[in-house]
């Protein structure tokens, strides 16, 4: 009786928590003059004329290209650098490794508010202000991708490197082979925690970029937000463009996702 | 309920590598030479030292400099230092910073904890937990920009949601982002969706941690539910409500695209009326790309960047006092 309640409870909490999504949605699925009405209507009407007109007359979907262009490279990036650093710092030796280790995983626990105006300056003077490069190269490499590929790689056992060894195998042939692949849970994590960052990613591209060519989408409905925040049907269809792929990646991975970020930022602190 | 010391697992330490096992002794590669652990570390390493690490030692320049964009630039001492002391401006930001970071690092903690006590039941029993935490901790994950959006219209003071719910209850009507008075704790309602998820998933992994036997022997020797909390729970979760707070005041120090989407454009220059909603790092991007000054935002960045390294140094301090590590001295 008593685990009843308490799960209607919690399913009553969580409905308040994502009521705020599903309102977004109501309202960029309804009918004109819908966002104006008390009390505003509860279901999507699935009028789905300003969302179409989002989709085919306007710029949104240039902005969504370039946030797909920005976030996939970030993440084939943060792969590859992860794996390779995280292969040396737990796979071979060398003079200086352990305090390596230590500078890669410290940046973490830099203040990022405090760094964005000399940021701002070096971005200018390697002129990277406007370029997807300057969106993404910053973000190519990743502390906790690092970690966790450093920490996937000590488990492998000794005997699958000598037998690559014995086989003849080149350190590249080893890494795609066997390490990668049995490093999966880091990479999955990693891919995940790269994915939301960089999807979300708003103050970089605010300062970093001001032009439409580049702009990804969270910039985008900065913009258009303060411009004509009365069109609330055209607005929070593109929301919804911004919002779907995280909303659909959580609905498939969310035990990962949760994990991910809890683990991650434990990692900073203890 | 002196059982609880000594018996109880260490809390699990996600960030030590396994001690069984000695660091790997990979020689170099044909084809990589001596060098191939500087070669394969160099990417991630360079590209973390170029955007972050060098940023963070020109803010020490930067902040004695008078800064020209365009060349030009000269030593200033402390000038840049001087001038910002001296703005009434500067000293209300700090004020806000404060007030924000006041509510919401209890409020996070506090509702975290609760969230993660009802959930956490539901969690062992039934399927409503754990589709209870995927809702809960949603928002956390959602872009700010878009979300901040909805809640725009949320906090409408003519036909957003807030208001009728208020309208309903006969409660008086603020105007939210409007007002001076209402627009940061606006801010802080947000922030409050946003963040207490993660929060909340702290906690639900800190009580995991609390054995079922202990609680169970707490009640058996006749303790009251909030006995049982107070003298055996709290103490047990106390290193995750450290980390909590830790986290709670780092980030909400540094809050910006909230403040930014939903105090911006037509709600009176981004900053709120009457500059009510300029915390910290809204003024200093204020101060850079509004007001053109990059010196002395440069020098409230290098205050900022004090006393964030500051609290968490006082907090880790503070920690081997009050936090109890499951009976093992650390």
């Amino acid at each position: 009786m008593r685990s009843h309640w308490r799960s209607a409870l919690t399913i009553v909490v969580g409905v308040v928590f994502v009521w705020p999504l599903w309102m977004d949605l109501v309202i960029a699925l309804g009918k004109k003059g819908d966002a104006y009405q008390l009390p505003p209507p509860w279901l999507p009407g699935w009028h789905t004329s300003s969302f179409l007109k989002v989709l085919l007359h306007t710029h949104w979907l240039n902005y969504v290209a370039n946030s797909v262009l920005i976030t996939g490279a970030t993440i084939l990036l943060v792969l590859l650098t992860s794996i390779l650093s995280g292969y040396a710092l737990s796979q071979m030796r060398f003079r200086g490794r352990e305090g390596i280790f230590l500078v890669t995983i410290a940046v973490m626990m830099l203040p990022q508010q405090a760094l964005i105006i000399p940021q701002f300056v070096l971005m200018k003077d390697l002129h990277l202000l406007n370029t997807f490069t300057g969106l993404i190269l910053p973000f190519a490499a990743s502390s906790s991708g690092v970690f966790l590929f450093r920490q996937a790689f000590l488990q492998l056992p000794d005997a699958y490197r000598d037998v690559a060894r014995l086989e003849g195998a080149s350190l590249g042939q080893y890494l795609r082979r066997v390490a990668v692949p049995l490093a999966k849970p880091a990479m999955v994590v990693t891919i995940l925690l790269t994915f939301i960052s960089s999807w979300n990613m708003f103050q970089w591209p605010l300062i970093m970029a001001d032009t439409r060519r580049v702009q990804p989408i969270e910039l985008a409905l900065s913009h258009y937000m303060q411009q004509f925040q009365s069109s609330w049907r055209e607005l929070t269809s593109a929301t919804v463009l911004a919002l779907l792929p995280v909303v659909i990646v959580f609905a498939f991975t969310q035990r990962h996702i949760v994990k991910a970020v809890i683990g991650g930022d434990r990692g900073i602190v203890e | 309920m002196t059982l609880v010391r000594g018996d109880v697992a260490p809390a699990t330490d996600v960030t030590t590598p396994d001690p069984g096992r000695a660091p790997g002794s990979h020689r170099s590669r044909p084809g990589f030479g001596r060098f191939a652990g500087y070669l394969l570390v160099m990417p991630a390493l360079g590209i973390l030292t170029l955007f972050f690490y060098v940023p963070a030692a020109f803010l020490f320049v930067m902040s004695f400099y008078h800064w020209n964009l365009f060349g030009g630039s000269a030593f200033a001492g402390l000038a840049n230092f001087d001038v910002l002391f001296h703005q009434p401006l500067y000293f209300k930001s700090l004020l806000e910073t404060a007030y924000f970071v006041g509510v919401m690092v209890p409020v996070d903690a506090l509702m975290g904890l609760a969230l993660a006590m009802l959930l956490r039941e539901g969690f062992r029993r039934s399927r409503a937990g754990g589709l209870g935490r995927a809702l809960v901790f949603l928002p956390h994950v959602t872009p700010v920009v878009a979300t901040s959006v909805i809640w725009a219209w949320v906090f409408n003071p003519r036909y957003g949601l807030a208001n009728y719910l208020l309208h309903l209850v006969g409660a008086p009507q603020p105007g939210w982002l409007d007002s001076a008075t209402w627009a940061l704790p606006s801010v802080m309602i947000y922030s409050i969706w946003h963040s207490v998820g993660y929060y909340a998933v702290f906690f639900l992994a800190g009580l995991a941690m609390v054995p079922d036997t202990v609680v169970e022997a707490a009640r058996v020797d006749g303790a009251s539910s909030w006995q049982t909390f107070r003298r055996v729970v709290a103490p047990l979760l106390s290193p995750t409500t450290f980390m909590v707070l830790i986290l709670g005041t780092v980030n909400s120090m540094q809050t910006f695209s909230q403040v930014y989407t939903l105090t911006g454009g037509p709600h009176g220059g981004a900053g709120g009326p009457a500059f009510s909603t300029s915390t910290d790092a809204l003024l200093i991007y204020n101060t850079a790309f509004i007001y053109q000054h990059l010196s002395l935002a440069a020098a409230m960045s290098l205050v900022l960047f004090v006393i964030l390294i500051t609290i968490t140094a006082i907090q880790k301090r503070l920690s081997r006092r009050w936090v109890f590590y499951g009976g093992t001295e650390r």
